[in-house]
């Protein structure tokens, strides 16, 4: 299995303040990773560097073998990776499948207007929105507009899918189908994901390797049964109370 | 607006020349076209892109100089040259666009309209542009209700050609990307848009065809002056006619273009010019508080409340 994403000591301070600290990791083609951490800890910060949004002080980001570190988050974004934001983005001015087929018609620079707006209703239904195709943004729940930001970025044709935070805000029904949606992206859809997630119940349920950052270090890393056991992950983030509960 | 209205209206304007329309008429719907045009072209970045440019004289002055100079110098036709005013008020766009165009929302604003007003006091400054004094062209060779007709299809046929190319912009792979980029400019980038060459691109063309309305409009007035050439004024009347008639699709600016036009022109008949203006702006302001998506939006829900009224609520968001 080769190497999808390579973080090699990156290191990002705004101002006097140091975000992330020589962080490496790397995940690999075909795998869900977790990055977690506190609140603090640098995870959107890290997902800014690798999409192209920050630029870091220090280190490289490879994708794919190929550095993107310097390049504009458009081009990142042809080269094959998506994102979504931690605070959903959609364009609320325009309709859902206007939202969709501008992530056909830019992410992959294919076809016409019209055809693009075809095709953004396959996605729509295949997050689970086909009762929203053509509809304004403003009628989706938070959950509608997540799962629109989803179809949006994996309509522009990733290799690899970058989540911040899709579960937070969810209620436990809408968050277990939602990680069922994000198992059929990677099996189906054979797209690697690296998520960001506070949700513990999905980190662990979902993921086949976690990151854990610390005040921008990368504290322990393997899969979600070692980092659980983890006695300094459990005190620093997971609390004392939670692996007693495991 | 349907494909019939369209050609009926057009197949009207052209006709209108000829039968019996004197030079009144004709030079109010010349500034009226003129007008429609310059908010229109102003729409391709100011709408569709959400970037409010407040410096469009700018591109108008530039336009109508360089025909004027070429006039002066060269002895060129502007109706050869105003392609190249609209060219050279392109480039220019380009230049500033692009460290300008790093800014958002007011900053944008200012900036703009601050370089506008540098323009203006450069040409003001520039010998070879006549200066403070004004620039003096030789008279257009015709005859008045002759010179009104053939300003009159000029003007048309640069408002025409406007309005196909902001038509084709909007409905077009670029307008989605603009779009995108005036709804939130990171998703924009996060799903591959380009924002700043596509926002260049729209500026480009938005300052090219302002241009060219600049090289009409002088060749016209056969004397221009920075004073109304690079008019502060001017560049606000654009934002305010595309804002009064609406952003989202072509139509809107036209619309607030005509309305503009019309309702200054019959209130300057019957109250006079200064006391026009004052209410002419308290309607302007109403109607942008009261309206914030302009008018086209209501006359569409209008339209649409007609046949069935129990339909529910119209959606507020127009297509072309």
């Amino acid at each position: 299995m080769s190497t999808m994403l390579r973080v090699k000591s990156v290191s990002k301070r705004f101002g006097g303040l140091v975000v992330l600290r020589s962080v490496s990791f790397q995940v690999d083609e075909g795998a869900i990773v977790g990055l977690i951490g506190p609140n603090g800890s640098g995870k959107t910060t890290m997902f800014n560097i690798i999409t192209g949004f920050l630029r870091p002080d220090a280190g490289d980001v490879e994708f794919r073998g190929r550095s993107v570190v310097g390049l504009a988050p458009f081009k990142i974004a042809h080269m094959g990776i998506a994102r979504t934001f931690q605070l959903v983005r959609p364009f609320t001015g325009l309709t859902t499948t206007e939202n969709v087929a501008a992530a056909i018609l830019y992410g992959r620079g294919a076809g016409s207007v019209r055809e693009a707006q075809k095709e953004a209703c396959n996605w729509l239904r295949y997050v689970g929105l086909e009762d929203a195709i053509d509809k304004s943004v403003g009628t989706l729940t938070l959950a509608g507009k997540k799962r629109l930001e989803l179809a949006r970025a994996l309509a522009t044709g990733p290799r690899l899918l970058l989540l911040d935070e899709v579960f937070g805000g969810l209620n436990p029904t809408e968050s277990e189908s939602a990680m069922a949606l994000v198992r059929r992206i990677r099996d189906e859809l054979r797209i690697t994901v690296l998520l960001v997630e506070h949700v513990m119940r999905v980190v662990m349920g979902l993921c086949d390797r976690v990151i854990v950052l610390d005040a921008g270090q990368v504290i322990a890393q393997g899969s979600a049964a070692a980092i659980q056991a983890d006695p300094q992950v459990r005190r620093i983030y997971l609390g004392e109370e939670y692996g007693a509960a495991c | 607006m349907s494909r019939a209205a369209v050609a009926v209206l057009v197949g009207m304007l052209l006709v209108l020349p000829w039968v019996g329309a004197r030079e009144y008429p004709l030079a109010l719907l010349y500034s009226t076209f003129m007008y429609a045009a310059m908010a229109v072209a102003w729409n391709i970045i100011g709408g569709f892109a959400g970037y409010l440019s407040f410096g469009h004289a700018a591109f108008f002055g530039l336009g109508g100089y360089t025909t004027g100079l070429l006039l002066v110098h060269a002895g060129l036709s502007p109706f050869l040259t105003a392609p190249v005013g609209g060219v050279v008020a392109a480039v220019f766009a380009a230049m500033t666009g692009y460290p300008c165009m790093r800014l958002r929302g007011p900053y944008f604003a200012v900036v703009t309209m601050i370089l506008g007003l540098i323009v203006r006091a450069l040409v003001l400054n520039f010998p070879w542009t006549g200066a403070a004094g004004g620039l003096w062209m030789p008279l257009p060779p015709w005859e008045p209700l002759a010179a009104r007709r053939v300003f009159y299809y000029a003007m048309l046929a640069v408002f025409v050609l406007t309005v196909l190319t902001a038509r084709a912009v909007r409905i077009g792979k670029m307008g989605v990307g603009l779009e995108a980029i005036r709804e939130d400019e990171d998703a924009a980038q996060s799903i591959g848009v380009p924002a700043v060459r596509l926002k260049i691109s729209a500026l480009m063309l938005s300052a090219g065809l302002t241009g060219l309305v600049g090289g009409i409009y002088a060749y016209d007035r056969s004397y221009i002056h920075p004073d109304f050439m690079f008019d502060l004024n001017l560049s606000v009347l654009a934002v305010l006619m595309a804002l009064l008639g609406g952003r989202q699709s072509w139509f809107g600016p036209v619309l607030g273009a005509v309305v503009v036009r019309f309702v200054d022109e019959i209130l300057t008949i019957w109250i006079g010019t200064e006391a026009a203006r004052i209410i002419f702006g308290l309607g302007l302001a109403l109607v942008i508080v009261l309206l914030p998506d302009g008018l086209l939006p209501h006359l569409v829900q209008l339209r649409r409340r007609v046949p069935r009224k129990s339909a529910g609520r119209p959606v507020p968001v127009v297509r072309p």
